[in-house]
């Protein structure tokens, strides 16, 4: 019983240990993370046009939004600038910090949505 | 493979146990455990149990176990696997051989001198857990013989060794008389009311160590002590039941004790060389009566020695002249933190202390408190290869220049000596008093 | 997987602190219940003074005898302990999840550090493995129970060093992660991992007999 239980236990873990590069494979695009002075984890996978057409995405501003006294302006977006030129890594009163943005933006709606990963090294991929 | 080497090496006939067990059902046994683990324990038990990692860092600190070449079943939290564990495990529902066994390993094989305590992370009390064994034990009626009879002089006299209220008042008067003939003016205050100390001592004094109320009595005479002792049951501060974890005698025995003092209406009660004693008016006994320190003050004969030789109420003519080694007793040192004052009084009187080591709190026990050498002859081997450390301690002290053993403690002066007769170590064994008496001015 | 990784990190985490916060509630009320119900004599001989010596004396390395006799033992086991609280106390990913979720965060520990830590945590779990199979006088008090709560201790810091290294499958790799962070939460009230409420208490009650009734020093 306990025999079978870790045979299949190992078993699950090989057929991860060979998904895992398969799926990390190809042009790699990633999340513009200058804005951090000191890097901690992996840049987070982002492949721009590739997410946006599997996503269905057409409004830029879906992201690259842009805030004023706490509402997002409907017809204003922001793809011009860099994240970090609002979202410091602190973070200020209503504004998370860049850190915060980035999360709350990617896994915020791959949680809404159900869609996309949502766990840490799902984006941040070694 | 360890139990089966264990068991051969068992052939200890004990009555008390033997006829005991003989007398217990499945039903009367699960009924008393669980009346004691459920209805007498409370928090402390509950924590002890729950809170031990089992990571058998309390096994350095016992006796047995390092005597026994290490062997884990003699280790404090072995004791507590083949005892507590298995009762709280099976729920009370264990055998009479179970409750056998378990009675022989608290009463015999545990002195509950409280070293564990001090090797345990967590500071839990396996002396405490020992002793609840016992007590599940005294309650079933399996007690070891020696001790249970005791315990039951104790009841029935006041007193630990059988001895009859007018043997008791002839004793002092015959020791009265002796010490006359060296300091005629001497006298065993009996039943003075007001008087400042009531002297009391363990039964065994008058029964066969009437030198020691001699000593004591010419100490006393010569330090000009305003004292006195009772004509009365109550002169008794030892206590066996207090170890057989027959606690309603325990108290019994107590009150009497304090209750004489208070009659008497002494300021203290001054007590002779006994560690247990010490225990059960200090520790125990005063608890099991709601005092939460005892009702009169309690100095113990170091302590008291201390305060003589300190207050210059005695005079050294000259110090003793022979290396001496001092053996701490758990009772007065772990359990009253006379250590200091052991070694201020035995400088003072003698020429030369070699410490032995471990020492103080870490002394090494004697294998004779805790009751287990009044469990009597059957174990009497028992606490000779349960102690093969402590002759190994003595004979280190002795190696570097000690002759005398003084051990302020009746259990731990008897357990010695006998751990000095059977490995050879040739040590005399003798009481704080046995020097003092020889080395203090008396009047000519 | 998200329907799974929503479980586990939402309704499963908040169960499992529920119990582990009301279940270390529940069991230092009911001891301290049956203190006041049975043992009220305790509270008499409580000192605070002793018990922080007590304390005190026993939270510093080699401070006590035992713990020179046992000098290899006293390093790994402090070592252990000090990781094991504040690996996942101070764990960036653990801090960035509280900091989405509640928007308040603290500092954190940098990764490299975290990882050795969480690898001290498993070493430390190895050689009280080791202690356990090996030495006589830790196998014979050794029951089966030992093991698996050394496993519930050890489970969380493996899994977790995995995730970090994304080895084998991350994302189920990071579920069992949760789970079994989330079974020592509640293992801890209700296992002898309970000794991290009551070890304190024990010591405290020791130290005060030690330091207020004995005179003499209980290390």
């Amino acid at each position: 019983m306990m025999k079978k239980r870790i045979f299949l236990l190992m078993a699950l873990l090989l057929v991860g240990a060979f998904l895992i590069p398969a799926y990390s494979q190809e042009d790699m695009e990633v999340v513009d993370d200058a804005g951090f002075s000191k890097k901690q984890r992996p840049s987070a996978v982002f492949r721009h046009d590739e997410h946006n057409e599997k996503a269905a995405l057409e409004d830029c501003a879906e992201c690259h939004h842009v805030y004023e006294d706490g509402n997002k302006l409907e017809d204003e977006s922001s793809e011009d600038q860099s994240c970090s030129e609002c979202h410091d890594e602190e973070g200020s009163g209503d504004m998370p910090g860049l850190r915060k943005a980035f999360h709350t933006n990617c896994k915020g709606c791959h949680l809404a949505q159900e869609k996309g990963p949502v766990m840490c090294g799902s984006c941040h991929v070694r | 493979m360890a139990e089966a080497a264990r068991k051969e090496e068992k052939k200890i006939i004990d009555e008390g146990l033997d006829v005991g067990v003989q007398n217990l059902t499945e039903e009367r046994i699960e009924k008393v455990i669980t009346r004691v683990l459920k209805g007498e324990s409370g928090a402390r038990l509950k924590a002890y149990i729950e809170t031990c990692v089992h990571c058998g860092l309390c096994s350095e600190a016992c006796h047995y176990y390092l005597s026994h070449d290490k062997d884990p079943q003699y280790s404090p939290v072995g004791k507590v696997k083949q005892t507590l564990w298995k009762m709280l495990k099976a729920k009370g529902k264990v055998s009479a051989e179970f409750i056998k066994d378990a009675s022989e390993i608290a009463s015999t094989q545990c002195n509950v001198c409280k070293r564990c305590a001090m090797y345990c992370p967590f500071g839990i009390d396996i002396a405490y857990m020992m002793l609840t064994v016992r007590r599940i034990c005294h309650l079933l009626g399996v007690t070891p013989l020696y001790i249970q009879d005791t315990a039951h002089s104790h009841a029935v006299t006041m007193n630990q060794m059988w001895v009859k209220d007018d043997e008791w008042i002839d004793t002092l008067q015959w020791q009265e008389e002796e010490a006359q003939a060296e300091i005629p003016t001497l006298r065993i205050p009996l039943e003075k009311e007001g008087a400042d100390i009531m002297y009391s001592v363990i039964g065994p004094e008058p029964k066969f160590q009437a030198q020691l109320l001699y000593q004591a009595a010419v100490i006393m005479d010569v330090a000009g002590v305003d004292w006195t002792m009772p004509a009365t049951p109550g002169w008794d501060n030892s206590d066996m039941a207090m170890y057989t974890g027959d606690n309603e005698i325990m108290g019994r025995v107590k009150r009497a004790h304090f209750e004489t003092a208070a009659r008497l209406r002494v300021n203290r009660i001054v007590m002779g060389e006994c560690g247990h004693a010490f225990r059960s008016v200090y520790d125990m006994g005063n608890r099991w009566l709601g005092w939460r320190m005892p009702p009169i003050p309690i100095v113990h004969a170091i302590d008291f020695y201390y305060e003589l030789i300190k207050n210059k109420k005695i005079t050294i003519t000259e110090k003793f002249k022979e290396p001496v080694t001092l053996h701490d007793p758990c009772n007065v040192i772990r359990g009253g933190g006379l250590a200091e004052k052991a070694r201020f009084v035995i400088n003072a009187i003698c020429e030369q202390l070699i410490e032995m080591h471990p020492n103080r709190e870490h002394n090494y026990c004697c294998c004779a408190g805790g009751g287990v050498i009044n469990c009597g002859p059957p174990y009497k081997m028992t606490r000779m290869d349960g102690n093969r450390i402590k002759a190994e301690q003595l004979f280190a002290a002795k190696s570097r220049g000690a002759k005398i053993l003084i051990a302020p403690c009746h259990n731990c002066h008897s357990g010695l000596e006998d751990i000095n007769h059977h490995y050879g170590l040739g040590y005399e064994v003798k009481f704080i008093s046995d020097i003092l008496y020889d080395v203090i001015e008396k009047p000519s | 997987m998200h329907s799974i990784y929503a479980f586990v990190s939402g309704p499963l985490a908040w169960l499992a602190f529920i119990i582990f916060i009301g279940g270390c509630l529940y069991r230092l009320i009911s001891l301290m219940v049956l203190v006041h119900r049975k043992e009220k004599f305790i509270y008499s001989y409580m000192s605070l003074k002793y018990s922080l010596r007590s304390i005190f004396r026993w939270s510093m390395p080699f401070a006590t005898e035992n713990m020179r006799r046992h000098p290899a033992l006293t390093i790994v086991a402090f070592a252990f302990h000090i990781c094991l609280i504040l690996t996942p106390l101070f764990l960036l990913a653990h801090v960035t999840l509280v900091e989405e979720s509640w928007n308040i965060s603290w500092w954190t520990l940098p990764e490299g550090w975290a990882e050795m830590m969480s690898l001290i945590v498993i070493l430390a779990c190895g050689f009280f493995l080791m202690r356990r199979l090996v030495n006589p006088e830790v196998k014979y008090v050794t029951s089966a129970s030992d093991y698996i709560l050394l496993a519930i201790v050890a489970a969380p810091f493996i899994t977790g060093i995995l995730v970090y290294y994304q080895w084998f499958g991350y994302e189920i790799l990071l579920i069992l992660h949760i789970l079994s962070g989330e079974i020592m939460l509640v293992a801890i009230p209700f296992t002898r991992l309970s000794h991290m409420l009551f070890a304190p208490l024990t010591r405290a009650y020791m130290g005060s007999e030690f330091g207020g009734v004995r005179h003499a020093k209980d290390w």
